[in-house]
């Protein structure tokens, strides 16, 4: 490296001589052929404040001052004259920096992962579910209880961890109570269909659900809600036909263990009308090991459905508690019903008449007679359930509500 | 993947709402697309709406003239419609299509089941199980149509072979129960269903099976009864009647001592878990509740026979017997008019 060793040698000698213009100058002259471009300035700079007028020194700043305001246009020799420069990984990294980031191999045409928006902070709370009290107790109890003084449950042994799910015949609310449970916990509530997760593409639903419940504990505290959980979680002897579900099973299996680990603030909510097609191990303990029934709306959580579903409607003088005696066994869903289809005739009556007739109790009645309660179906599967597969006392809720309506 | 594969995917998840909402979205934008209507007709086929299903397969069919599933759907579908010289044809086409395909030939001969064409279709079950060996399905479908046929030895032996293959077969362990009540193994047959009811609990008809046994086993504890009681009066009338006697005591205690080896023996193999199947196979059929409490009297009344010594109070067991048998005989007769009307 001779040129390095004379350019060192040289600014030694500017050091030693500072006053030196001509010196200055010529190591200011050899700096910018290097492309040292800043120390050439200043070089030159010091040169001009010892003799303003030196033409060679006006020169050199003018071509100094040119290739500062020139685009970086790498001159050749310079290039040449600054090897074995280090490796600028600066310059690199803006070379490739329209290439794309390399990505998970993912189908054209899937849903976008889930994000965080989908989760929401639910006001609702306990207090706004008509009725139901027996439910909101044992929920209580089971649940929000422990939860809301986890030093006093620990000390009576309660294990925090694990999931509870909720099970009944179809339209009784399961979602509005689960709703209501994270507005009780002061958590935010993640509403998972199994649209959002079911994906038949091999190793996507897996991903979906790791997805799912990564994004619950970066939102702790947060209420996870997996509705239909039987169909996503279905019982593996089942699922012979379809590999993709059993690894699917498996993943929920793995990521429910794993709330037991030290991912505190996410407690989950499984949904189902069909607790029995769930597979075994989802309700061993730390994952679903808690179960509750909602069952059709009592008396008056079923005045106050049917009030709500009457009160933008024109109507006479209602005995709601008529309609509440003779709709034993409807679902809130069969109540909203009941409501459209008295509605219906009311508006039929009121066309025939050329008048405004408002719905009556009649009306109401009318529709009763009509519509028969969706919750039998599943009466006479959980009738089955109970006698047969209720050996660990898993129904045993279920099983005294049909004695006690004669339904068992 | 196409859409049809989706609903597939959704169909065999049990999704049949989300399966047809998808078929019919897609249908939309591909009104001719053959398997799209292949899989809605299944889709269909699946949720009863039988006719519905068949236009979609008329579809798929005349869009995919050389697609067997397309046919095999269609017979399905004419089958359950009770369209079954069709449904043969279509079946046959679909098996003339995919001659080596299981599934074509299980699809004809559930429709020649359907069509009362037993023997064929018991040639077509063996045809698939050479097709399909390792496979349960066909197994099953064997025992079905050899049980429907009367030969209760192949299928007994088929649904073995369905039970091994598949030890969590609910469907074949019901029909193997339903083979062993016929062949009158009550208590056997009692615990086949309790099996099956644990393996699918959600199977609704094993419990109204349940029932049909303990009517056959009602009857049979009172054809005993009826014999006891016939012995009892015999005995009882050979001295007087209505004084205490020996002879009376005698024969009430035989007849408890007999009445309760026979019920050790018919329950002795039955697992625990029957109780409450039994208890709720009660309480869903009044009329047999009835006579298992009349029953359960009978017995009372021989003990105390057995205690006073007064044989005439058999005569008592014989009245009620006779009135179970008159009560037995309008249940099932009106039962019968009902199935009737309703299979109108």
């Amino acid at each position: 490296m001779p040129d390095d060793a004379l350019l060192t040698s040289l600014l030694a000698a500017v050091d030693a001589a500072p006053d030196d213009v001509p010196l200055r100058l010529h190591v200011a002259g050899l700096l910018a052929d290097r492309g040292r471009i800043p120390e050439a300035l200043l070089h030159c700079t010091q040169a001009l404040s010892h003799d303003a007028a030196n033409p060679e020194a006006v020169a050199l700043l003018q071509r100094l001052t040119a290739a500062l305001a020139a685009p970086a246009t790498p001159d050749p020799a310079a290039e040449h004259a600054r090897e074995p420069a280090a490796f600028d990984w600066s310059s690199a990294e803006e070379q490739v920096s329209d290439i794309a980031a390399p990505e998970l191999a993912r189908a054209a045409d899937t849903d976008p992962a889930p994000t965080v928006e989908d989760i929401e902070k639910p006001t609702v709370k306990l207090a706004d579910v008509g009725g139901m009290d027996d439910v909101k107790q044992r929920l209580e109890l089971a649940f929000l209880g422990p939860m809301r003084n986890p030093q006093l449950a620990r000390a009576f042994g309660k294990n925090l961890s694990g999931g509870l799910l909720l099970y009944g015949p179809p339209g009784c609310g399961k979602t509005f109570l689960a709703r209501a449970v994270a507005g009780e916990l002061g958590a935010r509530f993640y509403d998972v269909g199994i649209s959002d997760i079911l994906d038949m593409y091999v190793g996507a639903s897996e991903r979906n659900l790791s997805q799912i419940f990564d994004a619950a504990r970066r939102n702790a505290p947060c209420v996870l809600f997996l509705d239909e959980i039987d169909a996503l979680g279905q019982k593996r002897s089942h699922l012979s036909h379809s590999s993709s579900m059993r690894n699917t099973v498996n993943q929920l299996l793995s990521e429910m263990d794993s709330l037991s680990g030290d991912n505190d603030g996410v407690f989950v909510l499984g949904a189902t009308n069909h607790p029995w097609d769930v597979d075994s191990a989802l309700r061993r303990p730390g994952r679903f090991d808690r179960m509750l029934l909602v069952l059709p709306p009592d008396a008056p959580a079923r005045g106050a459905i049917l009030r709500y579903h009457l009160r933008d409607r024109p109507v006479a003088t209602l005995d709601v508690d008529r309609i509440v005696k003779a709709t034993e066994h409807f679902s809130g869903a069969d109540l909203a019903h009941v409501c459209d289809t008295a509605a219906e005739r009311a508006l039929a009556a009121s066309m025939k008449a050329g008048q405004l007739r408002p719905l009556t109790t009649g009306d109401l009645e009318a529709a009763v007679r009509e519509i028969r309660p969706s919750t039998g179906p599943w009466f006479t599967t959980a009738r089955n359930v109970t006698a047969f597969g209720n050996a660990d006392g898993s129904y045993d809720d279920l099983a005294a509500y049909l004695r006690k309506h004669r339904k068992l | 993947m196409s859409a049809a594969e989706r609903v597939e995917h959704l169909r065999q998840l049990g999704r049949l709402d989300d399966a047809e909402r998808q078929a019919r979205a897609a249908l939309a934008a591909e009104p001719g697309d053959a398997r799209l209507l292949a899989a809605l007709a299944a889709v269909l086929l699946g949720t009863d709406r039988t006719a519905e299903g068949l236009a979609a397969a008329d579809a798929a069919v005349a869009a995919a003239p050389r697609d067997e599933r397309a046919h095999r759907l269609r017979a399905l579908l004419l089958s359950r419609l009770g369209r079954h010289q069709e449904a043969v044809e279509a079946g046959y086409v679909s098996v003339a299509l995919a001659p080596e395909e299981p599934f074509a030939a299980t699809g004809y001969a559930r429709v020649l089941q359907r069509a009362g064409r037993l023997n064929d279709a018991v040639r077509v079950a063996h045809h698939v199980v050479t097709l399909a060996p390792n496979s349960a399905d066909a197994h099953f479908l064997l025992a079905d149509v050899t049980s429907d046929a009367g030969d209760r030895r192949t299928a007994r032996e088929a649904y073995a072979e369905t039970l091994r293959l598949d030890p969590q077969h609910a469907a074949a362990r019901h029909d193997l129960a339903v083979l062993d009540a016929r062949s009158h193994r009550l208590s056997r047959a009692l615990k086949g269903l309790v099996d099956a009811g644990t393996m699918d609990p959600s199977m609704t008809q094993v419990l109204q099976t349940v029932t049909v046994v303990l009517w056959q086993l009602s009857w049979r504890l009172r054809v005993w009864l009826a014999i006891a009681t016939l012995v009892a009066i015999v005995v009882s009338g050979t001295e007087a009647p209505d004084r205490p006697t020996a002879a009376a005591r005698v024969a009430a205690v035989a007849i408890l001592l007999a009445s309760a080896a026979l019920t050790w023996w018919t329950t002795r193999g039955l697992p625990a878990r029957t109780r409450p199947v039994v208890l709720a196979a009660l309480r869903t059929d009044g009329p047999l509740r009835f006579t298992y409490l009349a029953t359960v009297a009978c017995i009372v009344v021989y003990a105390v026979i057995a205690v006073t010594g007064l044989g005439v109070l058999a005569a008592v067991v014989w009245l009620v017997l006779g009135m179970l048998g008159w009560l037995t005989l309008g249940v099932r007769v009106f039962r019968s008019a009902r199935q009737r009307r309703e299979g109108r």
